[in-house]
């Protein structure tokens, strides 16, 4: 199966949870994540399923004014 | 003087602020530029965005965030480019968990030409962050009902711009800016958007807002530190006049100089009409 990872195809071998995903991906801290555009609060990645074509958005700090 | 200035801290939400000029953190050439800038600006806020990871990029990643700790200022965490209630609400979650505070700069824009604030939006994402414990503080328009509209939503704090972001045009509307602030006595208004010049943002100051947030204006600027210092100048500049209370304006010249007693006037009664009006 694969997910969507800011916009990229991502392989998974199955569904896992975000948490698993992200252990996966290893996005550099700090981050927030957005699955299928919808915030996803870090205390509950672990029950989280991310199921085949989901949208997962990873977010960092960036500049702005 | 000391009594006085702790007496004239900005007070957003409850925090206290020595400072009235809030910075953008957006478009400096490299990140030391930026940390220069901060350092002798020395703004009550910063604002900051968020973004999904860009290779190579100077404005994100951990560098930058590094750099945002070292500065020890309260962060803003802003909504930009959202051009829905839906997605302006989305985002500052997102921002409130990454950078952990319940600030946020409000922004929804309705004309991505001008980058206008969309009335509509603003006032229906406000009311759902104020519900879910957000500190907003919204960039919107100088429109008085809309600016009622905020408050009700319970805003305490508003952005009115002076002119589209990035222009560098200073304030567009004055006489409704003016207004506003009249009508607002008691709510805190920061200048945000539009301002190009240190005078103009010594000019809002003295009308009485309460602070101005910049970015393009410092950060391209042929020498960004400079130019962060002019405006911290300017700034306090606009506020120490304002709080002094400036003259009443006079339609006809008041001579400075006392008339009384000046030498070489043959008939001091051409004088008279002229001092008894000044009593």
């Amino acid at each position: 199966m694969f997910v969507l990872v800011n916009g990229q195809a991502y392989p998974l071998p199955e569904s896992v949870t975000l948490a698993s995903l992200l252990r996966s991906v290893s996005p550099p801290a700090p981050f927030a994540v957005a699955l299928n555009e919808e915030f996803v609060p870090r205390g509950t990645y672990e029950d989280c399923l991310v199921r085949p074509n989901d949208r997962i958005d990873i977010v960092h700090p960036t500049a702005g004014g | 003087m000391e009594t006085q200035a702790i007496q004239d801290e900005l007070i957003l939400y409850g925090r206290r602020f020595k400072s009235r000029l809030l910075l953008g953190t957006a478009r400096y050439d490299s990140p030391s530029l930026l940390a220069d800038a901060i350092g002798v600006a020395d703004p009550a806020l910063l604002t900051v965005s968020l973004r999904r990871q860009l290779s190579g990029s100077k404005e994100s990643g951990a560098s930058f965030w590094n750099l945002l700790r070292e500065t020890k200022r309260t962060l803003l965490p802003n909504t930009a480019g959202c051009l829905t209630a839906q997605e302006a609400v989305k985002t500052a979650c997102i921002g409130r968990e990454l950078f952990q505070t319940n600030l946020v700069k409000l922004e929804v824009i309705g004309d991505e030409v001008n980058l206008q604030p969309d009335p509509f939006g603003l006032v229906e994402a406000a009311i759902e962050l104020v519900k879910l414990g957000f500190q907003v503080l919204p960039y919107c328009t100088e429109d008085w009902v809309l600016c009622r509209r905020l408050m009700d939503a319970g805003c305490e704090v508003l952005m009115p711009w002076a002119a589209p972001i990035g222009t560098g045009q200073g304030p567009r509307n004055v006489p409704a800016l003016r207004e506003l602030r009249q009508r607002a006595p008691e709510v805190p208004l920061i200048i945000d958007a539009g301002i190009g010049l240190p005078s103009q943002a010594c000019q809002v100051m003295e009308w009485g807002f309460d602070g101005v947030l910049l970015n393009t204006a410092v950060s391209r600027a042929l020498d960004p530190v400079r130019m962060a210092d002019a405006f911290a100048q300017a700034v306090r500049a606009g506020r120490s006049a304002f709080l002094a209370g400036p003259m009443t304006v006079k339609d006809f010249a008041v001579p400075s100089t006392p008339e009384i007693g000046r030498p070489f006037v043959s008939d001091p009664s051409v004088l008279l009409p002229l001092v008894a009006s000044e009593h």
